[in-house]
């Protein structure tokens, strides 16, 4: 049965997602509710946030990792249906794959380690099978037990668990799933299914399914000025443009350049956050933090070791010739005030000035 | 709710199946057909706990059945490489969305409805040990319990915790009474369970300053001041005496429950059943499914006190799910012949299709000793006590043995009630003879008993001629002469040695049974117990 009452929700970095989800959870304490997501990290922090509010998670809401919902409350309940046996399933086996020829025929094989761990790539196809295989009493099940289930990073789903997410969306649950597929940064695993619908290519995903969800663009940040915000559009034109409620005013607000030689005394002056593409990155001995771990927080300012393409496109800003775009937007706009990227020498051909004034005022 | 149990290998249950009714279900059945097991399996699967310990702790060879044992041990033994047998409690509920979250097939019989399972079995990180211990099948005797592991389960497949299981058991035995630190056990959860949260922790918090107070009283100071100035006997340390402050210590474990200012371990063991099952069927929460089990209550408890805690039993049960095993015949006609589970090592038989006016008859005449009929191979249903005598002697001369050693009943069921005890025979199938006086009227002795005649395991036995009544059949079919003579008697006259029979019914019945002489008996008595 479709529901009109589903809502995506698409937002911008900074527009209070999660927020969003613990309000909404909170609002309704008779409501049998589910909060998942794909990372432990969110996870916990959701957790952490409603307990802030609460002392306690509430007993009618649920959380439950995204693989910890598909192989205990969807794959397992009903094994038998597709592989003809009960109490088969152990876990989740999250780093290895499967021999890349075996056929989908051969489930024990296709689905399972020797240890019948799931590999992590096939438990979204195999909770879609049993789905199918029990005439649909996995999404029953799971109507039977939520009111309403709550995905938060959205983007992070791919592959089979559109699949699933679409039967959930049909279920007569209440799905509330929001995410930025600007910051598509992870994967929940490496299948191919849906490959065009990765990313930005989620919300063409969305598009397909107006019959079953709404789509809402929340294109408002309350973390990064308007000036960040600008930049950050400009990787992904094609979407909504955001507006900040971040006015105040520090002095250096913006998106800049600096060159190796000054970055030093920069960051002495205003210390702001390093991020680096990952743990080869020169970024002179200062410490520093991965764009990826990176997701969900919040800092004043951020200092960018950027990658050659993210060099590329501060002289050429061509977000077409852009590889990555994903890990730029996150980086850029996890900075309430600044963001600037070291670069190897002053250069006018950069597309954003030097903090040089400030620099040398202070 | 519960729906169905399903044990597999466990004690005396290879593989059993009991459905169970929504209200009152009582188990009967012969000793060692595994009532006790029964109730001790569901509180197993409800509370994954035996003998109030977590199962994995209590795990032995003895758990096993010993059939599925010996099994295993002669596979191995004939060098085959047979799976450790398992032991499989499964509890299914009705299917309410509230137990949504313990729905699925996983479990033995791939009903899709929700459930919990306690399921014991082997370790496969034993592997290794476990294949050097039976390289040597000689050595192995029994199951090897510690190379196994126990999940608690619910039908989705994933792990149970006590707080998940929607449906909580009071298991009552009140045949085994144990004595721990004051009150035992049980009753400390009874009345747990009986409290509010709040008012727990109301009680704890004054039992705290409750032994605050004490070491604050001046003779115990004073002590406390002489034992501290003994320093460096026994410890360098200062010596003080208090109450154990302590978690470990709580009013659980100290206070003890008084019944009219008598500590309740030396209140009579009758009384002390009596409180535990009305404390356990008093248990007001609501929303969980709350499940009774109750161990033989007429063990310690007088008949008088019976009725009237039977009576209170049947009044707070309404809307509970009770499982109460018994001996006893006036506990089962009590709570009603239709809520009776005639227990099997394979399973339970429940009987339907009992005429509701002879529920009802049992009820207000629960003296009948109905339980006998349910648990009788066969039995043969007689008149009077004259009667009973007599057929326990004839059956002994046609066969050589005593009926009951044959599994044989002979009841006495005076009159009318013989047609409520085969109303309950037919449900049961039971084997029953029908021993009768023809009172002068074969026919229409034969037409009262019609309705049960056309069952082919009722056989229906009525005087035959003119005699109206045994002492007449009896005297017809051996004489004036031999009957004075096995007697012991000499009455001139047939008439007077009837009188004489008629007005002692039971002596001369009595002399006959226990006479070294045999009798003829009647045609219609010897069909009886022929079958």
């Amino acid at each position: 049965m479709p529901s009109p009452c589903n809502r995506v929700i698409l937002a911008a970095a900074g527009s209070r997602k999660t927020q969003l989800i613990i309000d909404g959870a909170l609002e309704a304490p008779g409501r049998r509710t589910l909060i998942t997501t794909y990372t432990t990290e969110n996870l916990a922090q959701i957790t952490r946030r409603l307990q802030e509010v609460t002392g306690i998670v509430p007993g009618n809401i649920s959380l439950l990792g995204w693989f910890s919902f598909l192989v205990n409350q969807a794959a397992r309940p009903y094994q038998a249906a597709l592989i003809g046996q009960i109490d088969y399933i152990q876990s989740l086996n999250f780093t290895g794959q499967r021999f890349h020829r075996t056929p989908r025929e051969q489930w024990r094989r296709f689905y399972f380690d020797r240890d019948a761990n799931l590999y992590r790539d096939g438990v979204a196809d195999f909770a879609c099978r049993v789905d199918d295989a029990s005439g649909g009493a996995v999404v029953r099940r799971l109507a039977a037990m939520y009111d309403r289930i709550y995905i938060d990073e959205l983007q992070d789903l791919v592959g089979y668990d559109l699949d699933f997410l679409d039967r959930l969306f049909q279920s007569g649950i209440e799905i509330i799933a929001v995410g930025d597929p600007r910051q598509h940064t992870l994967s929940t695993n490496n299948s191919t299914r849906n490959k065009q619908y990765r990313g930005a290519g989620l919300i063409g995903w969305l598009r397909k399914r107006q019959d079953r969800c709404t789509v809402e663009t929340r294109a408002e940040s309350w973390r990064c000025n308007q000036q960040i915000c600008d930049w950050a559009d400009a990787i992904y034109p094609t979407m909504t443009p955001t507006k900040s409620h971040n006015d105040e005013w520090t002095g250096h607000d913006g998106v800049f350049t600096i060159a190796r030689d000054d970055v030093h005394t920069y960051v002495a002056k205003y210390r702001p956050m390093v991020l680096r593409h990952s743990r080869t990155t020169d970024t002179m001995g200062l410490p520093a933090l991965n764009f990826g771990l990176s997701k969900g927080s919040t800092y004043d300012r951020v200092l960018i070791f950027p990658t050659k393409p993210m060099l590329a496109y501060l002289k050429n800003s061509d977000p077409a010739r852009l590889k990555a775009s994903d890990r730029l937007y996150v980086a850029v706009t996890r900075a309430r005030h600044s963001v600037t990227f070291v670069v190897d020498r002053r250069d006018a051909t950069y597309a954003m000035p030097p903090p040089d004034a400030e620099l040398h005022s202070g | 709710m519960l729906k169905k149990i399903v044990i597999k290998n466990y004690k005396v249950f290879r593989d059993f199946v009991l459905d169970l009714a929504p209200g009152m279900n009582v188990v009967v059945g012969d000793n060692a057909v595994g009532k006790s097991t029964l109730l001790e399996a569901v509180n197993l699967a409800l509370t994954g706990r035996l003998n109030g310990a977590a199962l994995a702790v209590e795990l032995s060879p003895f758990l096993f059945n010993l059939d599925a044992a010996r099994a295993y041990v002669q596979a191995l033994q004939r060098g085959e490489r047979p799976v450790p047998p398992e032991i499989l409690i499964e509890v299914y509920f009705d299917d309410v969305v509230e137990h949504a979250h313990l729905k699925a097939t996983n479990n033995s019989l791939r009903e899709d409805v929700p459930g919990v399972r306690i399921r014991v079995s082997f370790n496969e990180d034993f592997r290794e040990e476990y294949d050097a211990y039976v390289a040597d099948p000689a050595q192995v005797t029994t199951v090897p319990a510690e190379y196994y592991k126990v999940d608690w389960l619910s039908f989705s497949g994933n792990s149970v915790t006590a707080r998940g299981v929607p449906a909580t058991a009071s298991l009552i035995d009140a045949t085994a009474i144990r004595l721990q630190h004051g009150a035992d056990a049980y009753l400390q959860t009874i009345i747990g369970s009986n409290l509010e949260p709040n008012e727990r922790v109301e009680l704890s918090r004054s039992y705290r300053s409750l032994r605050e107070t004490f070491s604050g009283i001046d003779a115990v100071a004073a002590v406390n001041e002489k034992l501290a100035g003994e320093r460096g006997d026994i410890s360098d340390r200062r010596l003080t005496l208090s109450i154990d402050l302590s978690q470990r210590s709580g009013w659980e474990r100290s206070l003890v429950p008084h019944l009219d200012d008598l500590p309740f371990p030396y209140v009579g063991k009758g009384e002390q059943s009596t409180l535990k099952i009305l404390l356990a069927l008093n248990r007001k929460k609501v929303k969980d499914t709350h499940v009774v089990l109750i161990e033989e209550p007429e063990n310690h408890v007088s008949f008088s006190r019976l009725n009237l805690l039977i009576d209170k039993v049947v009044q707070k049960c309404a809307g509970k799910q009770v499982l109460v095993t018994t001996h006893s015949a006036f506990i089962l006609n009590k709570l009603g012949l239709d809520e009776l589970v005639l227990l099997s090592p394979e399973g339970g038989h429940r009987i339907t299709d009992l005429p509701p006016s002879t529920v009802e008859y049992f009820k207000k005449l629960p003296g009948y000793d109905t339980l006998r009929l349910v648990l009788a191979r066969q039995a043969i249903l007689v008149e009077g006590p004259s009667d009973e005598l007599i057929v326990q002697r004839a059956y002994l001369d046609v066969h050589g043995k005593a009926p009951i050693r044959a599994g044989i009943d002979v009841i006495n069921v005076r009159g009318l009630s013989a047609k409520r005890f085969l109303d309950l025979a037919v449900p049961l199938r039971r084997r029953v003879a029908v021993v009768n006086d023809n009172d002068g009227d074969p026919q229409k002795m034969a037409a009262k008993y019609a309705d049960y005649a056309r069952y082919e395991f009722i056989t229906i036995h009525i005087g035959k001629g003119d005699p109206t009544t045994l002492e007449p059949q009896v005297l017809a079919a051996n004489g004036l002469e031999r009957m004075n003579q096995v007697l012991g008697t000499s009455y001139p006259t047939e008439t007077a040695l009837l009188k004489f029979m008629l007005d002692n019914k039971t002596t001369w019945a009595l002399a006959v049974a226990e006479s070294p002489e045999t009798i003829i008996m009647p045609e219609y008595i010897l069909d009886a117990v022929a079958l």
